[in-house]
């Protein structure tokens, strides 16, 4: 031995003992001196733990004006062990509630965390469902109901694709969020808002503790066990400017399309509309699996957000990016006139300019202002596909805006790399670059893209990174955190080129022979750029991209009408529309 | 004489069959703690019965290891469990809890092998000779030694592992033969940092340090710079935590389990002592406890295991385990203070204070007396990462038991 341990062994002997002594003594002071009180415990085990629904941050528009809301709703669970014991009362509830007895215990079985806890079984009950259980209290055990919330929208404003909606959590989402405090039967945003902005909408839930009667009946709130109080949500104020979404959604009501305006000084999103779309109360109460199979398999696609999600070829608006590339590398200058015969020929292919008669001589201003295609074919000759992908790119088209809306597509700009690899090396022609210089084609954008696109026009080159929340506001301790406004500076185009391009796109609003003259509005330089995009699936979709004042541009937008034929007459007349409201209500209400 | 001592003969069967014995009765509360009705598959209890059989298969290799060996490979063994905490955190999943490696079904908790390779480290660090251990820096490399693993499990998070590395050290430097006054010194700045938070125990705490720091005649500037210290750490104390937003010090009082959180821990202490406390002396009897078939704990055959003893066989049933327990560590402890080998001795008393750490704090968990952190009660608790290591620190202490005479 290395030195003697007796004395230490000792010492962790009693060390030992006295530890062990306390535990016994006080084991015993439970199951000997206590028995009584904690067998009498364990018979009428009533406590329950009742979750506390958190209410969902309310979202605003720029003024703090309410858009959507919350309203009580009921829902219906269960405590697994009162229940399951009577078939009776699995069969009269599965009758109330319209539901196969086997299903619903299933269903309960499959997510209990314990006998004792509830367990969610259906959600947004209507009253008579409420009424029903109430009236079969005695033989219902187990059975409550509680009060949450769903979502009503007083503002007028239906915006479905903005705000998306909220729908039961699915097991593939409880996995995701496992340790988070998502149970079961819980609403989670799926769409939209609700779905990007879900972490701070949602709120913290809370737990309280109750002990209960035979029935299943709150006796008494069992403060002393440590209960959390539910924590709200966050409260959204969002950029939209509601007279202009309004006047969209009324605007478009019967046709299909969609709308984006954008404030480029900071890149808020004023309004953002798609159509045909769904009225996002239908979420708030029961879904019947009719109504979903009409929104998911509607051959109008309502649940598609077209101003984000869906793509198309933007036609003659995109004229304008092969303008940007020719001017920078000299192969368009102002002077030089080129004469539109109303076709274009490629080896022993005629293209003809949409004006059969041509346009005469025009040169680059006159070009936009008419739109003429074969200037730009012409020019394309010169300048080539790599120009244009490259200067496709730095306009930021076939990426991402990033803008706080989920599922955004990024869209595509053919390369020769592209058509190399869809058709095979020089298996193509030059025929599919004449298609893409005026929009058409493989070329697929967003209305989002094409609104970011006037936006940098109008700023010159600086792109502000588009966004639909303003601020978020913590409704417990009033604590605001804003949106950082990001920019960037688009590289490749000066400030020259940049003008030029909006003397043209002034002349297309203004000028004597413009495809837009529905978009003036009184005392305001409004600039913009038409297209008439055709497509395989019938009429042509009317284009519309612009911004205004011309000097100093507090507005930039773009309206898309699908199918629904010339820009200059469909499209441009709504651009209109959304710039008087504007100005008028900004600047010219006190004119008479 | 040699060759006699490794025989078979030489193997403490008491010891073994004791720790054979707290195995069944926790097999017996697994299956009652998941047993539904007689179509369940009791998954858990099957699960438990292998990790058993593999548990005392390795606990026989870890007998018939030559100590030598034992010792020899000490920094590896540390070594490899360390690689392996830095490795679960690191491909974890970021979401929560990193504790587990998952190899197919079987999930396997590196801490509980890091607790065998502290152990073995610490045992060797301590044991070499001419070790002096009121050296400071020696004594700060065995701290470091013991720091290691217990930031990277507090990481993952789970303070209830990490604290058995904490409550290890002092005890085994003790052991190793730390002289009483370092140790006081050591344990001193804590007892202030506790008592801090309000006058009269701090006035206590303080004339007991300063009668200790008087009475042991090391001189006036050991006195003072002690003395000193340990009223900085009373003062700092309650100014820093006052200095702390609400949150942060919501988080530690959390964290320390004295404030119950919103996942309910005080509803499962509350649950936990109707468990016990309904048991009464002769308990309910096996299948019969109401609140253990009602599942009421969630953890009710993991971390909450002595609840279902406590509740289906009643007073007797834990009393039968304190004996048992007691038995183990009092074995524990002879085998250590009469084994020849310094570095077994160190071994099987550190192999000693893990388990009475774990039963202390476990079951004092239970009973309302300890707060909630999750930590298995050995041999019982489901889980087969925890049964393999407490094996293996079995057959740690085995070894040692049947070479006692021997100096390596």
């Amino acid at each position: 031995m290395y030195q003697d341990l007796s004395n230490l062994k000792k010492f962790y002997m009693l060390f030992t003992l006295v530890l062990f002594a306390i535990l016994i003594v006080r084991t015993g002071q439970l199951q000997l001196y206590q028995w009584d009180k904690y067998f009498r415990e364990s018979e009428k085990n009533r406590i329950r733990d009742i979750i506390l629904e958190p209410l969902r941050g309310l979202i605003f528009d720029r003024d703090g004006e309410v858009l959507v809301d919350n309203r009580p709703n009921y829902s219906v669970s269960v405590v697994p062990y009162e229940f399951l014991k009577a078939d009776s009362a699995i069969i009269l509830l599965s009758e109330i509630l319209n539901l196969d007895p086997d299903d619903l215990k299933k269903k309960i079985n499959k997510n209990k965390r314990g006998n004792f806890s509830p367990v969610k079984i259906n959600r947004q009950i209507d009253f008579r469902v409420l009424s029903a259980i109430e009236e079969r209290r005695l033989d219902l055990p187990g059975v409550f109901y509680n009060t949450e919330s769903k979502r009503y929208y007083p503002g007028g404003v239906k915006a479905s694709h903005l705000f998306g909606y909220l729908g039961e959590i699915t097991s593939g989402e409880l996995k995701k969020f496992k340790d988070t405090n998502y149970r079961i039967g819980d609403s989670i945003g799926k769409t939209g808002i609700e779905l990007q902005d879900e972490e701070y909408l949602r709120g913290t839930p809370g737990v309280k503790y109750i002990e209960v009667d035979v029935l299943g009946r709150e006796v008494r709130n069992l403060t002393g066990l440590g209960g959390v109080s539910p924590n709200p949500g966050r409260n959204l104020f969002l950029t939209i400017h509601t007279e202009i979404q309004k006047y969209l959604e009324e605007v478009m009501a019967d046709r299909k399309g969609a709308a984006v305006v954008l404030d480029p000084r900071n890149g808020e999103v004023l309004a953002l509309m798609s159509k045909p779309d769904y009225d996002p109360e239908i979420f708030s109460n029961p879904l019947t699996p009719e109504t979903w199979n009409l929104l998911v398999n509607h051959e109008n696609k309502p649940l598609y957000n077209r101003a984000s999600q869906s793509l198309f070829p933007p036609g003659s608006t995109y004229k304008l990016v092969l303008g940007a590339a020719g001017l920078e590398t000299g192969d368009i200058t102002l002077e030089e006139n080129i004469l539109c015969t109303g076709a274009h020929r490629l080896g022993n292919r005629l293209f003809h300019c949409w004006k059969k008669t041509g346009h005469g001589e025009v040169n680059f201003l006159a070009a936009v202002e008419q739109s003429c295609n074969v200037y730009f074919w012409e020019k394309s000759r010169d300048i080539g596909l790599k120009k244009w992908s490259e200067f496709s790119r730095n306009f930021q088209f076939g990426k991402l805006t990033k803008i706080d809306l989920p599922n955004e597509s990024p869209g595509l700009v053919p390369t020769k790399e592209y058509f190399d690899r869809k058709y095979g090396e020089k298996k193509w022609t030059r025929g599919l670059v004449l298609n893409l210089v005026v929009g058409q084609g493989d070329l697929l954008t967003t209305p989002l893209q094409m609104a970011q696109f006037a936006m940098i026009l109008a700023n010159e080159g600086v792109l502000c990174r588009p966004h639909l929340v303003r601020k978020i506001e913590d409704p417990l301790t009033g604590e605001v955190v804003f949106t950082k406004v990001d920019s960037i500076q688009i590289q490749g185009t000066s400030k020259k080129t940049y003008r030029t391009i909006k003397q043209g796109m002034n002349l297309v609003v203004n000028g004597v022979k413009g495809t837009a003259k529905s978009a003036r509005i009184r005392g305001v330089t409004v600039c913009g750029k038409t297209g008439t995009a055709q497509n395989p699936h019938g009429n042509s979709h009317a284009w519309f991209i612009g911004f205004a004042p011309m000097d100093k541009p507090e507005i930039a937008l773009c309206i898309m009408v699908e199918n629904g034929g010339s820009g200059g007459a469909v499209a441009a007349p709504i651009a209109g529309g959304v710039l008087s409201i504007y100005f008028n209500d900004q600047k010219f209400a006190k004119i008479p | 004489m040699l060759s006699e001592h490794k025989s078979i003969r030489h193997l403490d069967f008491k010891l073994l069959a004791t720790v054979v014995v707290l195995m069944l009765f926790g097999l017996v509360a697994i299956y009652s703690a998941t047993f539904v009705d007689s179509e369940s598959d009791l998954l858990n209890f099957k699960k438990q019965i292998i990790w058993g059989i593999l548990g005392l298969l390795v606990l026989a290799g870890t007998i018939f290891i030559p100590i030598r060996v034992l010792n020899k490979y000490a920094y590896t063994v540390y070594g490899i469990s360390v690689f392996l905490l830095f490795a679960v955190l690191m491909i974890g999943t970021g979401a929560g809890t990193d504790r587990w490696f998952a190899l197919g079904p079987i999930r396997i908790q590196p801490s509980e092998l890091a607790k065998v390779g502290t152990l073995l480290v610490l045992a060797k660090y301590l044991s070499k000779e001419n070790r002096d251990l009121n050296n400071f820096r020696e004594l700060a490399i065995a701290f470091s030694l013991v720091f290691l693993p217990l930031l990277l499990v507090m990481k993952q998070p789970d303070l209830g592992s990490a604290l058995v590395f904490l409550a290890l050290i002092l005890p085994m430097l003790h052991w190793a033969g730390l002289s009483s006054m370092v140790l006081f010194v050591l344990i001193a700045p804590l007892i202030s940092l506790v008592c801090a938070f309000n006058y009269y125990t701090f006035l206590i705490a303080m004339l007991i340090i300063s009668a200790v720091l008087f009475l042991s005649q090391r001189g006036l500037t050991f006195f003072l710079v002690n003395f000193v210290l340990n009223i900085g750490v009373g003062v700092v104390t309650p100014i820093m935590w006052n200095l702390m937003k609400e949150y942060q010090q919501k988080r530690i009082l959390t964290f320390l389990g004295l404030v119950t959180d919103p996942h309910g821990l005080g509803y499962q202490v509350i649950q936990s002592k109707v468990s016990i406390g309904s048991g009464g002396f002769w308990g309910k009897g096996f299948l019969q406890g109401t609140q253990t078939q009602l599942r009421f704990l969630p953890e009710q055959h993991t971390d909450f295991i002595f609840c279902v003893i406590g509740e289906e066989f009643g007073f007797l049933g834990i009393f039968a385990i304190f004996a048992l327990f007691f038995y183990l560590i009092f074995k524990g402890l002879t085998i250590a203070s009469e084994v020849k080998s310094k570095f077994s001795s160190i071994l099987v008393f550190g192999g000693v204070i893990i388990f009475l750490f774990q039963i202390v704090v476990n079951i004092g968990m239970t009973i309302g007396i300890m707060p909630v952190t999750g930590l298995p009660l050995p041999f019982l608790s489901y889980g087969g990462s925890a049964l393999i290591s407490n094996l293996v620190i079995v057959g740690l202490l085995l070894n040692a038991s049947r070479k006692r005479f021997e100096y390596f």
